[in-house]
């Protein structure tokens, strides 16, 4: 499988060493939608029947989605879209056989069998009669689809060779939770984030090097809904506002150069200022002339330095997704740390939690935090490495020999099945130096290693992870911003052109040190159950050994014609 | 080259009104009114510093550069059984770009390669809506340079195909026309006094009653653009036009297990124009009573023998059967076989090219195509236009006269036959403009009334021994009729088997008794061999001609073939076909191969009449 974390994006914002989580546990008690007792009545009607079919099913699970969400863009000055929809999604998610062997079996390495139709935009009013016609439909779509699965499993399994995993559970068995949580609400006027938007992106137009600029605005008051046969019955709303910057340019040899940079919150009065906005498109504005005149990095093995949230990056891609319990599983995949429970995979001084139930670390807000995760099951905090050894998965519904229980980190975008998916992704240190301390530290060691150059990194984009059989167990970081650091004191020089690549299990044990100050990176993370909002956070990090590599080169030149705006400027004159 | 300059003057002056004229040779001037439309007034000088300063370093120059804006006003509208389950309004601008290197008989159009231009932006995309000049000429100025890369890419390319092949085209490349200046003023969306969302609710609320109805839903689309044309030869338009529809579906499940739909569609020009909800209701009242009779219904058999088809099931049948043959363009050059192959699957070759002069259709009989036709109270149909999306001038097509053709369809994309756009080039969202019939029309000079065309019919069943025969009142469109996008695919599918060969999907079909004449619903099943060539012998046409509105797709692959008449109000250029009832001497047909799928365990849920 491959992983594109190509959205996956940051914000950066520095802390003190010891980072302070503030978590929020599901208690708030709100009044129960309609759409609960309407989803309730039908599958009380629904299970006493479907149960008793051949073959039966003994789960099913309807999650309603209601998204509110509203978006206004703008670029190069004007605005490009601005509207709000409401919208309601219904989810059916059948199970038929039984908790040891079910429709969901994988079979070989062919993957799934089962296809379900993704969902059923149902109405936004609360017309239960409407509802409940919709779900019977999809109930009977999903069982007929189920049924004819289970058969071909059946069948396959006969044929098949069996894995280690052969003998565990389909689904795991979990206790039933209630929770009604406030449902979330949103009340914006679009109007003055039009006029920002058009302010924002207009900003741009006074540097030639940007060719183009795009600023989103995007609102969503998402409520969830879930009842299921084992009794879960789930209603919590979650609000997310988001700023996104984007600035595109090309190098002279036609190199493609972007900057972004994106602002989330959840509370309206934590709106960024227009102060903090122009201040981060100055940056972004002056990197991009930088890397515009930087030169092209070449093919490197060396010391490297992350900052905090490109180090953020880095565990996400490199550990992250492939701790996510459901490919220790699967035959394709290379389940690289499926046996390595209990044992050291990297430094003694690490250790690593994914934990959901964080809203905020310090003073940032936290993208992956979730009440209740897409099974319905509450989010946990889960200690995956304690001191370098491996103790845990993110864990789905989908158990492991020795893991027979979700830990709530089974997410999806709406209209995928749920697997294990990161949510807060945190990476603690028990050796931190200063930041000043590490940078001496990481000279040291291009002295020692004999190079004439280390690498620093400051921004990644994002990544790829390959996780599966018949591909290198490697990953690729997109670099954005990379400086050479030379040991005889020369300022830093920045480099463009170079993405960062390594294997995994190297990579790890190559960590010497880490800095003191946790860098929150908040973003939307693409694999197999689509998007999902996560945060990872990091310190700074000194690596032994990264390697750098060439980036796929772009084909086009940069245009023919100097921008409209600058017609008339003096060759060489940048305004 | 010409300088369109002076055109922009014209439009000051008569800004409120709808002018048209032709550019003549003229020097560039400095723009006249800061009042004046910003967004012509970015496209202008952008277009004009692209035109001076685009070339190669050999010197060459582009030949023509074209740029389209789309100004998109949309609401949408979807409710189900009378609850809403969307409402939505949008605003969008998109621009396209195009350039041409060469010259008309050869240039960098035209040509399918497996390896395209790729730029970092690419030749099309969203432009700011506030008509802004600065982010206009931005836009435009980088799309322009993309388009331009992707000319030089697709030439080189072509070129070198060329030289691969023993014979190479003769056909021009791309039509040359006289400029157009046409500015008309712009529309601002009137959506009228109506209440959509109720409307659209009390519609299908009054389907509740059909306990056995699995799903019901309808869509109102209200569209308004404005749609601008500007290139290097003179031409500049920009027009204004409306589009409102409403789709409407119903699903049920045969007794056996196959499933089953109808649907309702209805598109008009402007949103006062569409039916009542009342109205409405009615119809879907009356398509869900007849669903349920036909759900009871005997399976059509297997048949060979004399069709007859009503008017609105004939007009959808030509729809189908003539979409690719009455355009004279030839299709692109293409690298890749896979491309022409699936054409010719979906019915996309013509069966005409080459036989200007022939008898194609019955003797007296006559087909044109109108985009100026209107309707009885004057009102434009949903298929006119006045100036097509090329920026040439509509012109009514004489395309057959008394069953000979004498004439095809044609955009600025020449055929071995015509070299001359006649106002033919349509698309949809700035996609590549096609050739595409507007408002067909279909009659006989040989027409009966109804009563005479029933008898002949009946005549005919009984020469054959037959007791009964088979009579089509309406055709399928499967896109508009399956609500769920896998089940309208499956549908499709049983249809592209054998849509090369002239299978068709009726969905209401009559078994009549020849003795009696009277009339019994079947279960649909698949007409069998229905071309051009089972037109053109037809045996006998009616005076009892109807306008059949619906929407050409203009989906990639789609759009040209048979398929394309199952287009949906967001994905093609609105059409009428207006033809008489058609009766057909000898027409296989067979049982639908619908999937037989079992009945659901669990019985539908109640579902009270709404409060």
């Amino acid at each position: 499988m491959i992983f594109i974390a190509g959205t996956l994006s940051a914000s950066l914002h520095a802390m003190p060493r010891k980072p302070e989580g503030k978590r929020s546990a599901p208690q708030q008690q709100a009044a129960p939608s309609p759409v609960l007792a309407a989803m309730s009545a039908e599958l009380d009607r629904t299970m006493p029947i479907l149960s008793n079919a051949a073959p039966p099913a003994y789960f099913v699970d309807y999650t309603l989605s209601q998204v509110r969400a509203a978006e206004v863009m703008g670029s190069n000055g004007a605005l490009l879209n601005s509207s709000e929809n409401l919208q309601r999604f219904l989810e059916v998610r059948m199970h038929v056989g039984s908790y040891a062997l079910d429709n969901t079996h994988k079979v070989g390495a062919g993957g799934s069998v089962y296809q379900p139709s993704p969902y059923t935009p149902v109405p936004v009013e609360d017309d239960a009669a409407v509802l409940r016609r919709a779900i019977w439909l999809e109930t009977d779509r999903q069982y007929r689809a189920a049924a004819e699965a289970l058969v071909k499993i059946q069948t396959s399994k006969e044929v098949q060779a069996t894995s280690p995993e052969e003998g565990v559970p389909d689904f795991s068995r979990e206790q039933p939770h209630t929770y009604i949580g406030a449902e979330a609400t949103l009340h914006l006027d679009r109007k003055p984030w039009e006029q920002k938007v058009r302010d924002y992106t207009a900003y741009f137009r006074q540097s030639r090097d940007v060719l183009n600029s795009i600023i989103t605005f995007t609102a969503q008051a998402n409520n969830q809904y879930e009842v299921n046969s084992e009794g879960t019955k789930v209603q919590f709303g979650l609000v997310r506002y988001r700023l996104e910057i984007f600035i595109q340019g090309k190098a002279p040899d036609g190199m493609d150069l972007d900057r972004y940079y994106n602002f989330d919150w959840v509370d309206p009065k934590d709106q960024p200022t227009d102060e903090a906005v122009y201040a981060a498109e100055k940056t972004m504005v002056a990197e991009l002339v930088a890397l515009g005149k930087a030169p092209l990095g070449e093919p490197f093995a060396g010391p490297t330095l992350l900052t905090g949230r490109a180090a953020a990056v880095f565990f996400h891609e490199v550990f992250g997704h492939r701790d996510e319990g459901f490919r220790q599983k699967d035959a394709s995949e290379g389940q690289t740390f499926a046996k390595k429970v209990g044992q050291q995979i990297m430094p003694s001084f690490i250790s690593i939690i994914d934990d959901p139930t964080m809203t905020r670390l310090n003073k940032d807000v936290l993208l992956g935090y979730y009440p209740f995760d897409d099974e319905g099951i509450p989010s946990e905090h889960v200690v995956l490495v304690d001191h370098g050894i491996l103790k845990n998965f993110e864990m789905s519904r989908q158990p492991l020999k020795d893991f027979p229980h979700s830990n709530g980190h089974g997410r999806r975008q709406i209209g995928a099945q749920p697997i294990s998916r990161q949510g807060n992704l945190i990476v603690e240190s028990s050796k931190a130096v200063s930041n000043a301390e590490l940078r001496k530290m990481f000279i040291e060691e291009i002295k020692k290693q004999g190079k004439p150059y280390g690498i620093l990194i400051d921004d990644l984009e994002g990544g790829f992870t390959f996780t599966g059989r018949g591909q290198p167990q490697a990953f690729q970081l997109e670099a954005l911003v990379v400086y050479k650091v030379y040991p005889d004191g020369r300022p830093d020089e920045l480099i463009r052109g170079v993405d960062i690549g390594g294997t995994p299990l190297v990579s790890l044990t190559n960590i010497i040190a880490t800095g003191d100050t946790t860098e929150v990176f908040n973003g939307y993370c693409g694999a197999e159950s689509g998007s999902v909002p996560v945060a990872a956070a990091a310190p700074m990090m000194l690596l032994s050994g990264l390697e750098l590599q060439k980036k796929a080169a772009s084909t086009d030149k940069p245009p023919m014609l100097p921008p409209p705006a600058h017609e008339h400027d003096q060759p060489g004159v940048k305004q | 080259m010409k300088s369109i300059a002076m055109l922009f003057r014209s439009i000051a002056i008569c800004s409120a009104l709808l002018c048209v004229g032709l550019a003549g040779t003229l020097r560039a001037q400095q723009w006249p009114s800061e009042t004046a439309d910003q967004t012509l007034k970015a496209m202008h000088d952008e277009l004009e510093r692209s035109r001076q300063g685009l070339q190669s370093s050999e010197g060459e120059k582009p030949y023509f550069i074209q740029y389209r804006l789309l100004d998109l006003d949309a609401r949408t509208i979807t409710a189900s059984f009378g609850a809403l389950i969307s409402s939505t309004a949008t605003h969008n601008r998109f621009m396209d770009v195009n350039i041409r290197l060469g010259s008309y008989q050869l240039d960098s159009s035209n040509f399918i390669s497996g390896a395209p231009f790729v730029g970092f932006l690419g030749s099309a995309g969203q432009v700011g809506v506030d008509g802004d000049y600065n982010s206009l000429r931005q836009d435009l100025w980088l799309a322009t340079d993309q388009a331009y890369k992707e000319a030089v890419t697709s030439m080189g390319q072509k070129q070198g195909f060329l030289r691969s092949l023993s014979k190479p085209p003769e056909v021009a490349d791309f039509s040359q026309e006289k400029p157009v200046s046409e500015v008309d003023p712009r529309v601002v969306p009137d959506w009228t006094n109506r209440n959509w969302e109720e409307e659209a609710k009390q519609a299908t609320a009054a389907v509740r009653a059909f306990s056995e109805l699995y799903a019901a839903r309808i869509t109102y689309t209200l569209i308004y653009e404005t749609y601008y044309v500007m290139n290097t030869e003179g031409t500049q338009v920009r027009k204004s036009r409306t589009l409102a529809a409403i789709e409407a579906s119903i699903e049920t499940q045969a007794p056996d297990g196959v499933p089953m739909h109808d649907f309702y569609a209805t598109y008009a020009s402007r949103p006062a124009g569409l039916p009542s909800a009342a109205e409405v209701a009615h119809q879907l009242q009356t398509r869900a009573t007849r669903m349920m009779m036909i759900r009871a219904a005997d399976p059509m058999p297997a048949y060979s023998g004399p069709v007859l088809f009503e008017p609105r099931a004939a007009a959808s049948l030509l729809s189908q059967m003539l979409a690719a043959s009455v355009s004279g363009s030839r299709p692109p050059l293409s690298m890749i076989p896979a491309v022409d192959e699936i054409m010719e699957e979906l019915g996309g070759r013509s069966e005409w090219s080459g036989r200007l002069g022939t008898r194609v259709l019955p003797a007296g009989t006559s087909l044109w195509d109108d985009p100026g036709a209107a309707n009885a109270q004057g009102d434009p149909l949903p298929g006119s236009y006045a100036i097509d999306d090329e920026g040439v001038p509509a012109q009514k097509v004489n395309i057959v006269e008394g069953g000979m053709l004498r004439n095809f369809l044609m955009s600025r994309r020449p055929g071995p036959d015509s070299a001359q756009s006649n106002g033919h080039g349509r698309n949809v969202y700035l996609g590549d403009p096609r050739t595409a019939s507007s408002n067909l029309f279909f009659q006989s000079s040989d027409a009966i009334p109804p009563a005479d065309l029933k008898k002949k019919f009946l005549d005919l069943c009984k020469q054959d021994g037959r007791q009964w025969c088979l009579l089509v009142h309406e055709m399928d469109n499967p896109e508009v009729g399956i609500s769920h996008s896998q089940d309208s695919q499956d549908e499709l599918r049983s249809i592209v088997e054998g849509v090369s060969s002239g299978e068709r999907a009726p969905l209401v079909v009559y078994r009549v008794n020849v003795a009696d004449g009277t009339e019994q619903l079947l279960r649909p099943g698949h007409l069998l061999g229905m071309n051009l060539r089972t037109l053109r012998d037809a045996v006998g046409i009616g005076n009892d001609a109807t306008l059949f509105s619906y929407i050409q797709s203009q989906q990639q692959e789609i759009a040209g073939t048979a398929l394309a008449a199952f287009g949906t109000a967001t994905n093609g250029v609105p059409s009428t076909v207006t033809s008489p009832s058609i009766l057909f001497d000898d027409v296989e047909g067979r049982e639908a191969r619908g999937q037989m799928r079992k009945l659901p365990l669990v019985p539908p849920p109640p579902m009270p009449p709404k409060q």
